[in-house]
């Protein structure tokens, strides 16, 4: 691992602009944040909702945060993160807005961290429950430069306009030429501290294929009509070059529920398999 | 396992298929095996996958996910492992599972965590010759003649709570709880959760399960609590178990399909 850069300028940060505060004095070993995403307008769907692709963004944000903080002074890399969202919460109101993610490390081994991430809405309606798993990795250049506790801070966003985009634009994604195919072009602002691809940036693309595969179509767009319910991803190698293409292929559906396994190559690197993930994608209509 | 008939089959690359026979003890409502029963076949030919996938060292199941198709009524659960990483540290194992050798039955994800090869196994020696073969050679002599989880002596103490006793017959090789055994108590922790919010049969259809500490000290219990409410005949809960002492042992996200 290279060394980490300035954690107020990782741009998948400035573009979700969670604020996390660690619980407690900083001492414990098992250390317990809470995250307050904003749920700015462009990160939302019409009825206010954060989709699975951007839900899993925030949560691989603060529970790898957490799960570091609980390396200290080692850190981690995220290995695999499971998302389920609520039942209740896919449609209508309920569990849109901003959100809170209440974060607590359960185990802290030798070699791994396991991170708990429970979502709410701020009525305290749940919207997901999530667990990751991440491996201790000793940074050449040392830890992120974290005060304990950790207190919420303001990012500067920059000044320029894909900030505001929509997640599709953000994310650099495009369509494939059928459906259950969706490309990601790698920038600056989509790499972590240490020059890899974001893990939430793997997330939003392959969420993004398998939308699209249940649909029938080739998007990457917003899709009202079709949402990822539930997600169990592993990271099984940086994406470093790019482009990133995820495919989505059917494991088959039980009534509304399409069980789709997705993988994630980085082609610019001999199209190494990055990450591999199973998702239940349930259409609305 | 012994009681379940799990049999597996290995070629010359070390890739692992694995059957293991679907009867009305092992069978959900909808004929299909129980979620249980299926981490158990998965977690034991993923155990025998990483032998040679993580020689010379000695891997650990990790976690585990597992998603259940509606395959209808099932006499034979069919599984093919592959391995998708093997890192230093990590062994990632995939599998495919088919009723009847046909119908696409869900899959599975496994992690294993990879250490040195522990001093009591150095010299163990294990059969790798390929050949389908029972996985457990009492299987030969010995039949499941009752419900898989009376066997067990898995307890409903309420909906959404189970336990079991620390016997042997449900524990690993170190005396701890079985990996899969814990799957068996947030399965019906969360079945039994199901069925008294939807007033009817529920099975569990999907599971993502991570192991934090050995089981040692019983009885053990699982605590299901709804993720939000149930809406459109789904309930997906988050499952702790716990040891005799109170410690968390495993964690796990699930959800159940009212029948």
């Amino acid at each position: 691992m290279s060394g980490f850069g300035n954690p107020t300028e990782i741009g998948v940060a400035q573009y979700l602009l969670m604020m996390i505060e660690e619980i407690g004095d900083g001492t414990a070993v098992l250390p317990h944040t809470r995250g307050h995403f904003p749920g700015t307008p462009n990160t939302l769907d019409d009825n206010g909702r954060l989709g699975t692709d951007l839900l899993t963004c925030i949560i691989d944000s603060i529970g790898g945060m957490t799960s570091g903080l609980a390396s200290l002074p080692n850190w981690i890399v995220t290995t695999n993160l499971m998302v389920r969202r609520a039942p209740d919460a896919l449609i209508g109101e309920s569990g849109t807005g901003p959100l809170v993610l209440d974060t607590q490390v359960l185990r802290r081994g030798r070699s791994s961290v396991v991170t708990r991430v429970d979502v709410h809405d701020l009525e305290g309606v749940a919207v997901a429950s999530s667990w990751m798993s991440c491996a201790i990795l000793t940074p050449e250049n040392g830890p992120p430069p974290f005060n304990r506790p950790v207190k919420p801070f303001e990012r500067e966003v920059p000044d320029n306009p894909i900030f505001s985009a929509p997640p599709h634009e953000f994310f650099n994604l495009s369509a494939g030429e059928q459906p259950g195919v969706a490309h990601l072009a790698i920038e600056q602002r989509l790499r972590n501290p240490w020059g890899i691809l974001h893990g939430g940036s793997s997330a939003v693309v392959l969420d993004a294929a398998a939308r699209s595969l249940v649909l029938g179509r080739s998007t990457v767009d917003a899709t009202p009509e079709a949402i990822v319910t539930d997600l169990a991803v592993h990271y099984l190698s940086p994406g470093r070059v790019g482009p990133i293409l995820a495919v989505a292929t059917s494991a088959g559906h039980r009534g509304p529920d399409h069980l789709v396994r997705v993988e994630v190559r980085d082609q610019g690197a001999d199209h190494r398999l990055m990450a591999l993930a199973m998702s239940t994608v349930r259409r609305l209509d | 396992m012994s009681l379940l008939g799990l049999e597996s089959e290995q070629d010359e690359h070390g890739d692992v298929r694995g059957w293991m026979p679907v009867t009305p003890f092992t069978a959900s409502p909808d004929g299909m095996p129980r979620l249980a029963t299926v981490a158990m076949l998965v977690d034991a030919l993923g155990g025998m996958r990483s032998i040679t996938a993580s020689d010379p060292d000695w891997a650990f199941t990790a976690d585990m996910s597992i998603h259940l198709l509606p395959a209808g009524p099932t006499d034979l659960l069919q599984a093919d492992l592959h391995v998708r990483r093997r890192g230093r540290r990590t062994l990632v194992i995939e599998a495919e599972l088919l009723a009847d050798g046909q119908r696409p039955a869900g899959s599975a994800l496994l992690t294993f965590a990879v250490v040195p090869r522990p001093e009591h196994l150095v010299n163990i020696t294990i059969n790798m010759t390929p050949g389908r073969r029972k996985m457990n050679p009492n299987s030969e002599h010995e039949k499941l003649e009752s419900n898989y989880f009376d066997e067990l002596e898995l307890l409903v103490t309420s909906p959404g709570l189970t336990s079991i006793a620390l016997r042997p017959v449900v524990c690993n090789t170190v005396g701890a709880l079985h990996g899969a055994i814990h799957a068996s108590l947030i399965d019906e922790a969360s079945a039994s959760l199901g069925r008294s919010a939807f007033g009817t049969d529920a099975i569990t259809t999907d599971l993502h399960l991570a192991y934090l500490e050995l089981g040692r000290v019983g009885p053990l219990t699982a605590t299901a609590t709804a993720i939000g409410d149930p809406a459109n005949g789904r309930l997906a809960a988050s499952v702790d178990v716990r040891d005799g002492n109170g410690e968390l042992v495993s964690t796990a996200t699930t959800e159940v399909v009212a029948l």
